[in-house]
């Protein structure tokens, strides 16, 4: 199991997966606004999509969980 | 006694130091993937150029039954050679005698090839793999780590210093890396911890692995003391060797050019296409970093670390440059505290060491957050600003897209001395992004307009026009020439050829005060 988390404050703008999604190692599973930038959060590992812990429009903290892989 | 017999005990005797700590646990040593100290230097310098001191030195301590445990060189191979013909110090400690311990005249011989390497100016190499003080010595071992401290310090923008770390380096024997120019460390087999694991156990009851608490991508990425890792001995004796390339040999000199082979006019039009036009658009910086250098060869340094600032070397022309960039692609390219540690200590390395300045800016300001204030970033920040003012080599700088606020003024501007500075036609030069800009200057406009949102956009879309680009800078002469982004290496080349005789100076004093 992996946590994707964020890498720093900001606004979710896009989420890409959904909970049972596989993605593999690079893949962009959210889309982060920050310091007017619009980063792809991406997935260090491969793995099934067990918990999706932001939404589209929220905001976060930066470390935050994002992601739950296993 | 014939000569011959003299000869043939001086060849035993030497036969007798190469062997170290004896064949078991040079055995040992190889099993651990590690080469011993003698390996290292055969690999390091140029074969036959080494040059061996105080082969024979052994330590003078009687407690502890130590005077029964003597063994020639005492624990640590010093000496001088060449690396790619260029004169260098080493001294290479030897884990296989007393597992590498510092004895005083394990001291006495590396202060003695410092002194030499100094009074020479030729850099000094460290291949560290000791296990510490040694015990049995007492307060003679911290002496001789005190010395080598003072001559790290004394030597530090003199001659350039290089630590590769090896295997276990802890407690007092990790500040004379420390206060080197580079810590290359082996993936694995090194580590470095002022406490180890167990100290900290019986203190704090964290539990922690000598790995994870001072292992090579421990430093390389959480604490920033490493500058690189490598996946072994030979991996990291090479990174020296590539380093050295673009080092001079002291501060008095430049570092080697080399003939040219790749075209200094030549250009690129794919690099029109890496800035994206949509500002909000991340991109890799060092797709514009690897283009424009000779050959596409770009010797990144602290690659792991504070990843929104890139810093490394290269050339142009021939010519070493030392590269500095805002990286978007890594927390929007910010400037936070390891990012700002990162890029003044390697300006203030640059500078040392008369390798100009190119830095490419693409920086939104510095990271908000309540950690950043109470970490410091005022005094991390200014940091930025007292390596370029305080400068004097050649300084370059490409904006290529955000240039905002204060980071604009901290990155390499104008006003710090920048001596010829580029912005690409896609630059936003402003003292704020133009949505933060609106809020403020037009708030009461905004709060009484009918539609506010639709007056809001419609002001951020003319300040965005009018503001967020080169050429208000340009017309103040901040910026002294905009250029097309598939020039770039042929204006860079321009501008460090003019400036190859450079001289600059800034007030005599004893010595700055950095904000620490």
């Amino acid at each position: 199991m992996s946590e994707i988390k964020a890498p720093m404050a900001g606004k979710i703008i896009d989420v890409k997966v959904s909970v049972g999604d596989t993605v593999s190692e690079g893949d962009e599973v959210v889309i982060l606004e920050a310091m007017k930038m619009e980063l792809p959060v991406t997935a260090e590992e491969s793995g099934t999509v067990k918990e999706v812990k932001c939404s589209k429009g929220g905001n976060v903290e930066g470390d935050a969980t994002l992601v739950v892989l296993e | 006694m014939e000569i011959e017999e003299k000869i043939a005990e001086l060849e035993r005797r030497n036969r007798e130091a190469e062997l170290g700590g004896g064949q078991k646990r040079i055995d040992a040593q190889h099993a651990r993937g590690k080469m011993t100290a003698r390996e290292r230097l055969d690999y390091l310098l140029d074969k036959g150029s080494f040059q061996e001191i105080d082969k024979f030195v052994v330590h003078r301590c009687h407690d502890f039954g130590m005077e029964k445990k003597k063994f020639p060189g005492d624990g640590v191979v010093t000496g001088y050679g060449t690396i790619d013909g260029k004169l260098v110090f080493v001294f290479s400690q030897d884990f296989t005698v007393l597992g590498g311990s510092l004895s005083g005249p394990f001291g006495e011989k590396v202060c003695k090839i410092m002194d030499l390497a100094l009074k020479n100016g030729a850099p000094v190499i460290g291949l560290n793999d000791s296990g510490g003080a040694r015990i049995q010595e007492g307060v003679v071992s911290l002496g001789s780590y005190g010395e080598i401290f003072k001559r790290n310090v004394w030597s530090s923008g003199v001659v350039p210093q290089i630590s590769v770390i090896m295997g276990p380096c802890a407690g007092g024997a990790v500040y004379s890396p420390a206060l080197t120019d580079f810590i290359i460390m082996v993936k694995k087999t090194s580590n470095m911890f002022i406490t180890g694991p167990d100290v900290i156990k019986a203190v704090t009851s964290e539990e922690v692995t000598p790995e994870e608490l001072g292992g090579a991508m421990s430093h390389n990425t959480k604490s920033g003391v490493a500058h690189f890792a490598e996946d072994s001995d030979k991996a990291a004796l090479d990174r020296v060797k590539k380093l050295l390339e673009f080092l001079p040999r002291n501060c008095r000199r430049a570092p080697r050019s080399i003939v040219c082979t790749d075209d200094p006019e030549r250009t690129d039009k794919a690099l029109n296409d890496v800035v994206p036009t949509n500002p909000k658009m991340p991109y890799d910086i060092k797709d514009i970093i690897v283009n424009v250098l000779d050959h596409n060869e770009f010797l990144e340094v602290q690659r792991h670390f504070a990843k929104n600032m890139v810093v490394g070397f290269g050339r142009l022309k021939g010519m070493v440059v030392g590269i500095v960039a805002n990286q978007p692609k890594f927390l929007a390219g910010c400037l936070d505290i390891n990012a700002s540690v990162k890029c003044a200590r390697f300006v203030r390395t640059c500078d040392a060491f008369n390798i100009p300045l190119v830095t490419f800016v693409d920086v939104p300001g510095f990271l908000p957050g309540v950690n950043q204030e109470y970490g410091g970033i005022i005094k991390h920040g200014s940091k930025i600003i007292y390596a370029y003012c305080e400068a004097t080599v050649p300084k370059i700088t490409v904006v290529t897209r955000k240039a905002y606020g204060g980071a604009y003024d901290v990155m390499s501007s104008k006003h710090h001395g920048g001596d010829i500075n580029y912005a690409y036609p896609t630059a936003e030069i402003a003292v704020m992004g133009p949505e933060g800009a609106v809020n403020i200057v037009f708030r009461k406009e905004i709060a009484a307009a009918k539609d506010p949102e639709a007056t809001r956009q419609k002001l951020i879309d003319e300040y965005r026009k009018n503001f967020a680009s080169p050429f208000k800078a340009a017309e103040l002469g901040y910026i002294d020439q905009i250029i097309s982004p598939e020039y770039t290496r042929p204006k860079l080349i321009k501008a460090l050829m003019m400036l190859r005789q450079k001289k600059d100076s800034i007030p005599e004093r004893r010595h700055g005060n950095i904000p620490l």
